[in-house]
Parts: structure tokens; sequence; C-alpha cells
């Protein structure tokens, strides 16, 4: 009983007891992005009721998709990246974004798996390239697209396509007033049960990847009376090969579990593995 | 029509096409009807309108992560088992408010929201839903503590119970002693037959409710087929469960290769634990945010399967899906006959349902019975006074000085808001508005103000260590067992300290300095891990001085200037005679410090009851509610953190617990 043992989370130096800070020293927040789609950051334009006091509260100094007044240089408190690493000038920008910045947070399933666009991870590019472009010798990208902590280190991981405005505001909020951001890593079937959806794979024979899923959407498949299709990627321990037993036990064929897996986060590790066994 | 009023005992009977008029007459007396409806395939447990809304002629078909509506051939009520739900949703919702910050201009007032809800009436309650009703209301309304939202709601509920004729494929109520038939509790109970219904009338209560509604005596010959038709239902159980002393064999089985084995199948999602009609364990969050800037905290549902549960300063006792599935069913089948005096298991087969892999807890602990290794013997369930008020509720408390002890530790004099009388080895809740609560042990006594050495670890102990003079914080408690300073008067005392671990134990030292005639000879050894680290330098110099104490210490790491002793503490206790076999030891610090000392003393033959130590684990409550400082039979924070080691010596042993 010795300690404050509420463990410890990376962070951005000491906590405060008091939440207010003189203006003056506003934390100064940057917003990147290298592969993606956008939609995570416009998840924080999105935050249309609560963006007002954000800003109250941070100086937005960078952040492309909202504002032409750019601060690329930093310092920054907190940065939020978004994408993959996917072309060969990603590679100096993730180092200067890592080196420009206090707090490092990955945002959505790009950042933090590789995204959509690491399929090709499991293929050659040429095959991809090929397919996709009509000239692809006009193309410039890295052999594979991976995640940003697999380049430099990262203070927080938001996952999820797109990432949950919640989770985005107690992350922010956590990193401002010093605290521990409540973002848990715990089964999407946590979730499902606190709400009280009825289990699509128990009572339904819907599969469903949210046992070996983190949770942070808020079971919003499993809601509609859909399987959750992982796109928060895997949580901790996830024992995905249990899971895809029973899966083809259900009768789902093997192709199928092989696609549940090798999907939005198809390349983060437990779910890139369970895939290559069932190739 | 009534041929007589039903009193508390009777069994009267219903015609089916009255029963509901018995729900009208609730709704009129202004309960709110909870119940089983069909809802997304399944049957649910929510806010009903009346008896139009109930699973009539439905059923459920159940298997090991399986679970399907079938349509019944007659048109029962009640004509299901155990679905997804339970009624602990309803009384310990899955997510609700913990307590509120109120800030009055340099003031702060915390309070619990009151339960603003109409009573509940719950409609059709199993014989196994009944018996987890009670097994809950033993965790929340026991001792030392009641949880106050609990008791508001669970004291107005009005209990309509339903005997169970037709159990399903994983039922086991017969085995754990909770059905076919309801126990006791309920203020109604019916039993659904040849289309009619037999209602026992269990209260004054019910039998005022019941009086309402055309009812009849039931007939000899009514309760001999009710007697008839529930020894057929105890013969239809889909499972079965041997309990004759399982917790003894769980817990002699700490081993065993099938936890192993079962780690290979369970997931840990952790959905047992949650459709479980009777687990208990919940997490606390700060809900303020940079837009509402409240600073309230809620609690909400947690798993021992989720990681979470188990972290402390940064790392995990049970990280490994083996020792989180272990605590589940040691817990559940084992250490709640210790810590509740009931198994925690009532026999729904909810957690066989809807494991999504099918995981059967009447498998696995037969499977551990019949390949037993030996058994333990179980401690009883202790005694706890029931202490008045609510834990939950911080006071504040006024920071009057601070001092920074070394680089990352510092001591905070604190002054309560009122009378506060502690002993040493007990512990606070300290909480920071917007940043969270942590148990932090008690360090000593200045005049009026209450001493806390925090190391700052985590966000909310760095808060704690930031704070400054004049500061306002929460405090609950003290909680929590003692150091045994009366029993040691008289006795030699050995003292044996590892890094932050002198903080718990230096109210006992002082204790034992300033009286040399009770305390005839003490010793303490102390390591930390370099001579910057060092708690209480000055102290431990004046500790030295007097003439009945011995003070050793020694740094892991030296530095140039250390002209002491360097190594681990365990190094004064390297050589047998250096042992008192006669002494007392009280010991804190890291769990792995204690284990190794713990083995010399032993191997130095000093009886296991001779030795005293303090546990530590991240309690979230500090008052037995929220199960995260669980260590198998026992709670940290209400049965120690200070034990006798040969109560304990069975977990002790066992990291992963």
């Amino acid at each position: 009983m010795s300690t404050g043992n509420e463990g410890s989370t990376p962070a951005a130096g000491r906590g405060s007891a008091v939440a207010e800070a003189p203006a003056s020293s506003k934390p100064r927040l940057g917003v990147f992005k290298l592969a993606s789609c956008d939609g995570c950051q416009l998840v924080l334009l999105d935050c249309e009721d609560e963006l007002l006091a954000v800003a109250e509260a941070v100086d937005i100094v960078h952040f492309p998709e909202a504002s032409s007044h750019l601060a690329e240089e930093g310092p920054f408190d907190v940065t939020l990246v978004e994408g993959s690493i996917s072309a060969p000038e990603h590679l100096a920008q993730i180092q200067a974004f890592r080196k420009a910045s206090k707090v490092l947070v990955t945002i959505g399933a790009c950042a933090t798996s590789g995204g959509i666009q690491a399929l090709r991870n499991f293929a050659t590019l040429d095959e991809y390239a090929e397919r996709v472009y009509a000239h692809p010798e006009y193309l410039a990208t890295l052999e594979t697209s991976t995640p940003v902590a697999d380049h430099v280190k990262v203070d927080y991981e938001l996952r999820g396509c797109p990432i949950s405005k919640r989770q985005l505001l107690e992350l922010l909020t956590a990193v401002i007033k010093g605290r521990r951001p409540e973002i848990r890593n715990e089964s999407l079937c946590l979730a499902c049960k606190r709400y009280g959806y009825v289990c699509v794979m128990v009572a339904h024979g819907i599969p469903c990847l949210g046992p070996v899923t983190v949770n942070g959407c808020g079971a919003v498949c499993p809601s509609m009376g859909r399987g959750c299709y992982g796109c928060f990627g895997p949580k901790e321990g996830a024992n995905t090969r249990a899971l895809a037993e029973r899966m083809l036990a259900m009768g789902i064929p093997r192709d199928e579990v092989l696609r549940a897996f090798r999907f939005i986060t198809g390349y983060a590790e437990a779910f890139r593995e369970e895939s290559i066994r069932h190739e | 029509m009534n041929d007589s009023r039903p009193a508390v005992g009777d069994l009267q009977s219903l015609e089916r096409s009255d029963f509901p008029a018995l729900l009208e007459r609730l709704k009129a007396d202004g309960y709110k009807l909870v119940g089983p409806t069909v809802r997304d395939g399944a049957i649910r447990l929510q806010k009903l309108d009346g008896a139009e809304d109930l699973p009539v002629g439905w059923t459920d078909e159940q298997g090991p992560g399986h679970y399907r509506l079938r349509p019944r051939e007659d048109d029962h009520y009640f004509g299901f088992v155990a679905g997804p739900q339970s009624w602990k949703r309803h009384l310990f919702p899955p997510r609700e408010p913990l307590i509120q910050l109120k800030r009055h201009g340099d003031s702060l007032e915390w309070r619990r929201p009151a339960v603003d809800e109409p009573p509940m009436a719950f409609i059709g309650v199993l014989p196994c839903d009944l018996a987890a009703i009670h097994v809950q209301d033993k965790v929340w309304m026991g001792a030392p503590f009641q949880e106050s939202r609990y008791v508001a709601r669970r004291r107005r509920v009005f209990i309509l119970a339903v005997n169970c004729l037709e159990p399903g494929e994983l039922c086991f109520c017969d085995s754990m002693g909770t059905g076919p038939k309801a126990g006791s509790g309920f203020d109604l109970c019916l039993t659904e037959m040849n289309g009619r219904l037999l209602v026992e009338v269990g209260t004054a209560r019910g039998e005022e409710v019941l009086a309402s509604v055309p009812v009849r005596k039931a007939s000899a010959e009514d309760r001999q087929a009710l007697l008839n038709a529930l020894d057929l239902a105890r013969s239809r159980m889909g499972r079965h469960l041997n309990s004759k002393g399982l917790p003894g064999i769980l817990f002699g089985n700490i081993d065993h290769p099938r936890w192993e084995e079962l780690a290979q199948r369970c997931l840990t999602c952790g959905n047992c634990t949650h459709v479980c009609p009777t687990c208990f364990c919940f997490n606390v969050r700060e809900t303020g945010t940079v837009v509402d800037g409240h600073e309230d905290r809620e609690r909400f549902w947690d798993s021992c399967f989720s990681l979470d549960h188990s972290m402390i300063h940064g790392g995990y006792f049970r990280a490994t899906p083996k020792q989180r599935y272990r605590q589940w069913l040691t817990h559940k089948l084992g250490a709640w006959e210790s810590q509740f005096g009931t198994s925690g298991c009532v026999g729904c087969g909810r957690c066989i349902a809807w494991c999504p892999v099918g995981i059967d807890v009447t498998e696995e602990a037969e499977a551990i019975r019949a390949t037993s290794k030996g058994h333990v013997r179980m401690p009883p369930p202790r005694e706890h006074r029931l202490v008045a008020g609510d834990a939950l509720i911080p006071s504040p408390a006024q920071i009057i000085h601070v001092r920074e002890e070394t680089a990352d530790t510092a001591t905070l004099w604190m002054e309560p808001t009122g009378p506060y009388h502690w002993r040493p080895g007990q512990f606070n809740m300290l909480s920071i508005p917007g940043i969270g609560d942590v148990p932090i042990s008690i360090s000593g006594q200045a005049g009026a103000a209450i001493l806390h050495t925090i190391r700052g670890v985590g966000k909310v102990s760095q808060a704690l260590t930031s704070v400054e003079a004049g500061a306002l914080v929460g405090m609950r408690g003290p909680f929590g067992t003692s150091w045994p300073l009366k029993a040691s008067r008289g006795r030699i005392v050995t003292v044996v300290a590892g890094g932050i671990g002198l903080a718990p134990l230096r109210g006992a030292v002082r204790e034992m300095a300033e009286n040399p005639k009770l305390y005839p000879s003490v010793r303490l050894l102390y390591g930390a891990r370099t001579p910057g680290d060092i708690l209480y330098p000055d102290e431990l110099q004046r500790w030295g001085n007097h003439l009945h104490m011995k003070v050793q210490v020694t740094v892991d790491r030296a530095a140039p200037t250390w002209t002491g002793h360097v190594g681990f503490v365990t190094n004064f206790l390297r050589r047998r005679e250096e042992v008192r076999p006669d002494s007392v030891y009280l010991l804190c610090g890291p769990e792995i410090m204690m284990r190794v000392i713990v083995e010399k003393l032993l191997e130095a033959a000093v009886p296991e009851d001779h030795i005293f130590l303090s546990l530590e684990r991240n309690m979230k409550c500090g008052a037995g509610f929220c199960g995260r400082c669980q260590k198998g039979p026992f709670f940290i924070c209400k049965d120690g953190p200070v034990f006798r080691y040969d109560q304990i010596a069975f977990v002790f042993t066992h990291p992963g617990l």
C-alpha cells in the first residue's frame, strides 16, 4: 500500500493537480497525415459541439484539413498522426514529426496497423501496381505499408477506422489534464455486454471478430445485428487461433475466415498471423 | 371467489387469465415492471408494459456457445431458462455515476448521486437468479461496508419468482442447491402448470399484492403435482457439478496442466464474467473532458479477463490467459466460499452458452477434480464489523505541508475534515479531482496532520507528489488491517522494508521507538535502490540511536560517497544465526523481496505465524466491492493489507494469483 499504484503509461512529463493552465502555456497541437483517407482527421472536425472547447484548451497550430495557417516546424506538445508509412517520403516525415513532438499519438487503422493499403504486404507490389494503375511506372511507393510504430516510438494509439470521437476527446483531455487516458485494451464483447446487445455469434451464428478485437467503437456493428470486422485491430493477447477454429466449426469456409482476419487491420500482427495460417 | 385471504407461506391458485391483473396492480403501486421479453432473437430482461410483453409461447435451446429461440407448443409465460442478461444489470448497472464533485469557491464537496428511479418489480425471476441476487446482496450489503446505491435499489425491489419446471441443456441449479424450486427471498413465487398458476406467498407485501386478484387456495392435488413436477425437473438437469470440497481442490491445483490447456481455448474476451449473474468487479474512470469541465467519476463493469484488471505500477500480476482464466474459475467456484460463505456459481449455465467458443465450467472443474494433485484447507469467511457511512465518498483534506523525500517521492501532511483515527499499516484512498484516486498507506501523524509518503509512478501519484501546500485533495479511509503492535509487546521485533515499503511501516516503527518498555528489542533492516532513494534518513539515524533499536540500511547500487552496506536487504538475513526464530517479523516491500525473505525465515525455523507482511494491489474502491485487489480468497483492501503469513501462505507463493 505504499505507493500510488495506478500504474503508469507513457506520457509527457509530470502531471499537475491543477487543470487550468495560463493561456500562454496552452499545449500546441499538430495534426499530420501520411498514407490515409483523412477520415480520422475528420473525426476531429466532426467534434462540432466540442471543437470550440478543444480549441480553447489547446493551440491547434498545424491542421491542414482544417486550416491553411500551418506551423509545420513544431515543437508540438501533442501530435496526432494519421496514415501509414507507405511512400518513400513518409520515412523522413515521420522522423521529423517525432522529433518535433513531446507526445506522439497515432490515430486510425492506417497509422496503427498499416491500414487497408497493407493488403499489398501479402502480395508483391508489382502485382498490385499492375492491377490498379494504368502506368505503374510513375508510381513511387514502398514495397509495404507499415504502421508508424514500426518506425518511431509512439506514446499513444487511437485505433479504429475511423477513430472514435469519444476516445479522441478522452485522450486530449487526459494529456491536457495530466491523467491516464481511459482507453482500454479489452475485447469488444465487454462493450456489447455492457450495452446489453445480444451476441450475434451465439444467438445467430454470425461470425464476429469481437472476442479478439479491441473495444473502442462501442460495438457499432453488433448493435446492428452484424459481426464485428475488427477495424479497431486485435486486443492484447488475441487468441485468434481459437476463434478461427470456432468459425470453421460453425461452417464458415476457410477462405472467408482468411478474409475476416485480412481486412482493414489485417497487417496487425495477430490478425496477420491468423490469415496466413489459412492461406 | 376469494375463499380465503392469502397469507405468507400459502400456496394459492390463480387462473392464467387473471395473471395480467397482478402486474397491473404492481404498476398501480408505482413499480416499474422489469422482466423477460423477446428482443433481437433472445429473451432479454427489460422494462415491461404488462403481461403482453412477456415471451408468451417462446422457449430457448441452449448449448455451449449456442442459443436459439424456439416457439413452444403452448402459451406459457415463463417457458424458458436463463437468457443472455441477468438481474444484476438492474441492481448493479453496467455503467453508473460513482461520485460528483461540486466546487464552492475554494472548497470541494463530493457526493454520490441519489438513486432517483421508481422501485422495480422483477417479473419472472428464476430460482437460480433469485439465488444470484442473494449472492450479490452479500457483496454489496455485507460488511465492513454497504454500497449505498445498491442498497437503495435493492431494498425497494418486488420479486415475483417462478419455479423452473423445464431446466435446459446447460442448467445445473440442482447441483448448486439453488433450484429448481425458488428459495427464500421472493415476495411471490409462481409455478406455471396445467394452464394455471400456483402462487406461493413469500412476504406480507406479496400477500397484499395478491389480495387484489381472484385466487383460491391450492388443493392437495395441486401441491402434490407441484412436488412431482419439481422432482421431474431435478432429474432433467442438462449439466451437473460436484461442488463438494471444490474450493480446496481448485486451490490445491494451481499448477495443474489443465489451466495451460484451457488457455489455448479461452479467448479472454470476458463474456462469461459479464453474463454471470454474480460477478461484481468494476473499474472507475474520470468522466470529465475538456469540453464539459466537470470532475465526476463513474464506475463500469470490469472483468478479471481484461489485462487492466491486474495492472500495478505499469506491470500486470495476471498477464497470461492461463492466469486470468484460473482467476475466474478459482474465484467463482472456490475463493467465493471464503469471501462470502457461498459459492459464486448458481448453476444458471450462462457462462457456457455465451462463451463464443463454448468452454464449459462444469467440464473444467470436473477435469481438475478427476486428476487432482491435492487440496488445501480454505479459510472460513472472515467476520467484518459493519462500518456506517458511504466508504466511496471522499472528504476534502487540506495539504498543509509537502516534503520532497527523494527525486520521485514526497510526503504530504494532510489535515482531514473531521476526527480521524488510524492504526499503523492502514491506508487511505487519496483523490485528485479530474485525475483519479489511488490507495496510499498512512506513514505517520504530526499533530492533526495525517502523513502520506507517495512515490510518483503513475498519473495520480505523480499528480499527488506535485501538489503544493494549501491544495485540497480527497481522502477516504482509513481502510484495512494494521501491524500487530499489541501482540508484539514484550517480544523481539524485526522489521524488514524495501524501498517505499518503509512508509507503511513507519507508524509502527515510531510507536516502537517511543516505547522501549513495551518493545525492548527492535531491529530494522532497510534496503533502497541507491543512497538517494533512502527514505527518512534523519529519522533512520535517530531510531538507530535508541538503545533498544538496531537499524541497518543497505543500497542496491552505491554512490561514491556511500560508506554503508551494498547489496539486497535479504543479505542481512543471509546467515542463519542472524535470523532470530523467536522474533516477530514485519515485512513490506516488493513482493519478490518479501518472497525471498519469507523463504529465508522459514529455512531458519521461524514459525509461519510470526511473520506479517503487507500486500499491495491496484484497488479502485478500498471497500471490498471492486474486486481488483483479490489474491485468492482474500481482498487485500479489507482482509489485508497486513496479513499473517500462515494465513496466506498457500496463495502468496503463487505470483500469478
